[in-house]
């Protein structure tokens, strides 16, 4: 089955919230971090590797370099030519930066983790929260994962559905019907039909999907 | 040999403080033992002032345009600038330690992690149509995951956002 042209995926949300974070939602002065899972680099997304791109975004955000993290660094540098941090010393660090600035953390697609990385991301976040409760860590992912979530954070988790609303889905047409690139064979007919029968008629995502995936098709 | 120390004058938690460095200073013919106290994420609530241990022996032999110039290299308050402080401590860095965050700093970014999430999300960003899931920031629920800070036990740290399985979590382009 196509899956072309979702209306609202994880990572979209994810992003949405992102940049709105960014645009100053959580306060002035607040570091934003996110990592996006993607189930076919599976193989280079391992739990240090996430939490230390993490680490990366916050450092990056702020005037210099923590010293404790520029020690490690100059301490793993000089041996077997590099060595890299280990998953709790990034821990340790985003504790210290999280401990001294409002963070936010977005994880996307959690459930496109290996489950063995999985579980270590989620301790490593719920050691976070322990030392730094303020910090705020959005998940999104598939609902199986609802329970793993609660379980290894401890409680603490407010759930949202991101099913699709009527305007996102003619907010969605209304793009896709603008890049067509065969502009001559639609109508103003056929596009009101269009924008006013598939948002009555559909409202769920898991149904739509595959029709706009072919909408293209079916329109010429 | 000459203790010269700079201790902060606000009271600050110890846990905040760490240890910059303890380094040989060499002014010409004079050793200076050095250590400066840095708060480990900014300058902004530490002040510094120079305080010999033994203010007669060292105002007796090293000459007074040595302390001023380390009063210069140190002197915060008087040119309230926090960042020219850290920048002055990173070059005196860089001569006596032959070390500095601000040289490594793309280094140190990359030592942390290979990935580099923002180019997906600059991707996703790119994609993304306009206005498609307002309405979440717009709900109860973001808004208090939001605002919160872990000061109360309502509170909750974490938001999950899930989508049905027939949603599909593949993004193809």
């Amino acid at each position: 089955m196509e899956e072309n042209g979702l209306v609202l995926t994880s990572c979209e949300v994810s992003s949405l919230v992102i940049d709105n974070l960014c645009d100053g939602a959580g306060g002035q002065n607040a570091a934003v971090a996110c990592f996006y899972f993607d189930f076919a680099a599976q193989k280079e997304q391992s739990s240090t590797s996430i939490l230390g791109a993490v680490l990366k975004q916050v450092v990056g955000g702020l005037d210099e370099v923590p010293v404790e993290i520029a020690r490690a660094y100059g301490d793993q540098k000089r041996v077997i030519g590099g060595r890299g941090p280990r998953l709790p010393d990034v821990v340790r660090m985003l504790q210290t930066t999280s401990s001294e600035k409002r963070t936010f953390i977005c994880i996307d697609a959690l459930d496109e983790c290996v489950a063995e990385h999985q579980v270590k991301i989620l301790s490593s976040l719920k050691q976070i929260l322990q030392k730094s409760p303020g910090t705020r860590i959005l998940v999104t992912g598939r609902p199986h994962i609802r329970a793993e979530i609660g379980k290894r954070l401890a409680g603490g988790v407010t759930s949202v559905s991101i099913t699709p609303r009527r305007n996102d889905i003619i907010s969605y047409l209304h793009s896709r019907l603008d890049e067509d690139t065969i502009p001559d064979a639609m109508n103003s007919s056929l596009e009101a039909d269009i924008l006013r029968k598939i948002p009555e008629n559909i409202s769920e995502m898991y149904v739509l999907a595959p029709i706009l995936g072919k909408l293209p098709q079916a329109i010429h | 040999m000459y203790l010269l120390a700079a201790y902060p004058q606000t009271c600050i938690s110890a846990y905040l403080l760490v240890l910059s460095c303890i380094t040989p200073c060499p002014i010409g013919s004079l050793t200076i033992y050095w250590m400066v106290l840095r708060h480990p994420w900014s300058y902004t609530n530490i002040h510094f002032s120079l305080t010999p241990r033994n203010s007669t022996t060292c105002s007796q032999s090293i000459p007074s345009s040595i302390i001023s110039n380390i009063y210069n290299i140190l002197s915060v308050e008087e040119q309230g600038m926090s960042q020219s402080f850290s920048n002055n401590t990173n070059s005196l860095n860089t001569t006596v330690n032959n070390f500095s965050v601000a040289d490594d700093r793309s280094d140190i970014l990359a030592w942390l992690s290979p990935l580099e999430p923002r180019l997906r999300h600059q991707d996703i960003r790119d994609q993304r149509v306009e206005d498609v899931g307002e309405w979440l920031l717009q709900t109860e629920e973001f808004r208090s995951w939001c605002a919160g800070s872990g000061g109360d036990e309502s509170d909750n740290a974490v938001l999950f956002c899930y989508g049905d399985p027939g949603v599909g979590k593949t993004y193809i382009r």
